[in-house]
């Protein structure tokens, strides 16, 4: 049994386009995420990418445009900013996909006790999401990392980037939680459920034989949907102050760092924006139109 | 009533957890609560007043008398919050009141216009893209409206920043608090990209918000109604239909708004506005505890009743909500 919307009974109206999940704008926004993650992955053995934090020696002018030299120009230290979107890309892709498995795994866990036992336990988990979602999530996580920074003077393994990825973890739990709990219920009521429960099959056999593979379709689109917007958390959280340690850097902090000089060196604000942008555009893409394909309401995190 | 009761005990509850968790922060992630207080480098004359001026800002020891301390400490500090005295910041040599008098004005217009703006976008592309499902206009408005959703407010700044306030004189690079009423020119000058800023993005979810609502609305039965007795295309669409689709709206602002305060810490940030949310984060950066405590206090406050308000107010206006809500 899976949640195949695709086959359209009589009564359904037959949509106008047929509802694939490859069309050409997932296509270009896949190419461009496998793309950008092989860039990353690979940066240290790619010829054409400087390492990140080498000043190039080449230049007398330190702030060059873009060109054949720097393809994105290099910034007021003489870094060149194509290889620092690279290396960016690296970490903002980490964080923010590390983030959001914990996310998936620990919101989805407890989404599906809160949906499936009901009850008091329900209830209980609720108030803990109500406490979570009251929060602006910006303020939580600089809160977050801004006391973590005070015990990390004791803690050798937890730099910034640790405490980012704590944060976003964090803030993820909530909302895909309630996704997975909405989900549950609403799963639990069908009638392969019941069939299952009538032919004996325990609890556990339920949740993981019946309900958990349903929910497979709209976790991945979760977890697309769900990485754009923790890049876009970590561009914030960046942009005050409350990013990675130096000298590695995200898009949030090249663009944070780089802003002041924007009417002398464009550049190295405007290429970290728009790869930020056209991840966070592509990340949506895909989500949404995997969303679509299994016609996954709330997919929204 | 009884509803009404649950709701507003549930998020009372929820307000005083998340405020505690708040104190706890400060205090865990601190080695001296008490100088933090004070301002960090300051002699010991200075750390006794403000030991006796603040006697519940303090470091709690041992294990079985940590929690009690805390609670206590708590309780205080509501109890002093609840008289008005909502504690003083010895960084910024300014009590939080005053604080709040003079920074807060700016955020409050900041949210408002970007609630503003937001609406202005939306409400007619919402409506349009809704009547004229599927026509070309519709497409590249949907298609236009999904690339702003995807746009980080960061990035919207950063345009904003380059392409308009530093080429356009009218626009300051740091705005300075002017109300409304007293200029409204320079005031709209102040106000205008930071708000933008945030109203964009709000406009973009709003707007696919209500084309999917209305959209609903306009295969209702009371709509064919109408149209059946003749009332007018555009009464039809701007009276009838829309003011039935305005309740999502409502629910979607106030679900947005702690989105919103997010987005406004940055936002001052980044057009340096001189607000409540710039503050929080260098109290934040020099752990001012009761600056902190406070400011985090308003604005999950804020949130809270928002959304008790817009609960009941959604009750009100909907006796079938009213129904199942209380069934669930």
């Amino acid at each position: 049994m899976t949640a195949a919307s695709g086959a359209a009974g009589p009564t359904v109206r037959t949509p106008k386009r047929p509802n694939r999940f490859l069309t050409g704008g997932s296509v270009l926004s896949l190419t461009w995420l496998i793309g950008l993650t092989l860039l990353a992955f690979f940066a240290d053995y790619l010829p054409f990418i400087r390492y990140a934090t080498a000043r190039t020696k080449s230049v007398t002018n330190y702030k060059a445009g873009p060109g054949l030299d720097f393809w994105f120009g290099s910034d007021r230290l003489g870094r060149d900013v194509f290889a620092r979107c690279i290396y960016g890309a690296q970490i903002s892709l980490r964080v923010a996909v590390a983030s959001i498995i914990v996310g998936i795994v620990v919101g989805g866990a407890l989404g599906l006790i809160a949906g499936y036992v009901k009850g008091r336990t329900d209830a209980t988990i609720n108030v803990l999401f109500d406490v979570l979602l009251s929060f602006p999530a910006l303020i939580l996580a600089v809160l977050v990392v801004g006391r973590l920074d005070v015990l990390a003077a004791d803690v050798p393994w937890l730099t910034r980037t640790w405490s980012v990825t704590i944060v976003l973890s964090l803030l993820s739990i909530a909302p895909i939680a309630r996704i997975v709990r909405a989900q549950t219920l609403s799963l639990s009521e069908r009638e392969f459920v019941l069939a299952a429960r009538s032919l004996g099959a325990g609890r556990m056999r339920i949740l993981f034989k019946e309900i958990l593979p349903n929910l497979v379709p709209a976790m991945v689109s979760v977890a697309f949907t769900g990485v754009a917007v923790l890049m876009v958390a970590e561009g914030g959280l960046a942009f005050l102050g409350y990013s990675v340690e130096s000298p590695s850097s995200s898009w949030g902090k090249l663009i944070a760092e780089n802003r002041e000089k924007i009417d002398v060196a464009w550049w190295a604000t405007i290429f970290p924006s728009l790869m930020l942008f056209i991840t966070v555009l592509a990340f949506n893409v895909v989500g949404d139109r995997f969303a679509r394909r299994f016609d996954i309401r709330e997919a929204a995190l | 009533m009884r509803y009404a009761l649950t709701r507003i005990a549930r998020f009372v509850f929820v307000f005083v957890i998340v405020t505690f968790l708040v104190m706890l922060a400060t205090r865990i992630g601190s080695k001296d609560p008490v100088r933090d207080l004070a301002g960090g480098q300051v002699g010991p004359e200075v750390i006794a007043k403000v030991e006796a001026d603040f006697p519940y800002v303090r470091a709690c020891e041992g294990t079985i008398t940590y929690a009690p301390c805390m609670v206590s400490q708590y309780a205080r500090w509501v109890g002093d919050v609840f008289t008005g005295n909502m504690g003083y910041s010895y960084a910024q040599n300014q009590s939080v009141v005053d604080m709040f008098k003079q920074r807060g004005p700016s955020t409050f217009w900041l949210g408002v216009w970007a609630i503003v703006i937001g609406l202005i976008g939306a409400v007619p592309i919402g409506v349009y893209s809704a009547y004229k499902r599927d026509s070309p206009l519709d497409r590249v408005l949907s298609l236009g409206s999904f690339a702003v959703l995807s746009t980080p407010q960061l990035v919207i700044a950063v345009f904003l920043l380059y392409a308009v306030a530093n080429r356009v004189a009218f626009f300051p690079n740091i705005p300075d608090y002017v109300a409304p009423w007293s200029n409204p020119v320079e005031h709209f000058r102040n106000f205008f990209l930071p708000a933008l800023t945030l109203g964009i993005g709000l406009g973009a979810v709003w707007s696919r918000l209500l084309r999917a609502d209305m959209i609903l609305t306009l295969q209702s039965d009371f709509i064919n109604l109408a149209r059946a007795k003749g009332v007018s295309p555009n009464r039809v669409l701007w009276v009838h239909a829309l003011r039935s689709s305005v309740l999502s709206l409502i629910t979607s602002v106030a679900l947005q708004l702690s989105g919103l305060i997010s987005g406004a810490v940055v936002a001052e940030q980044f057009f340096q506005v001189g607000g409540i949310g710039g503050r929080l984060v260098i109290a934040v950066q020099q752990n001012d505890i009761l600056v902190i405590q406070a400011i985090t206090a308003a604005v999950v406050a804020a949130v809270v009743v928002v959304n008790v308000g817009v609960d009941l107010l959604y009750a009100v206006v909907d006796p079938r909500i009213r129904q199942a809500r209380a069934l669930a």
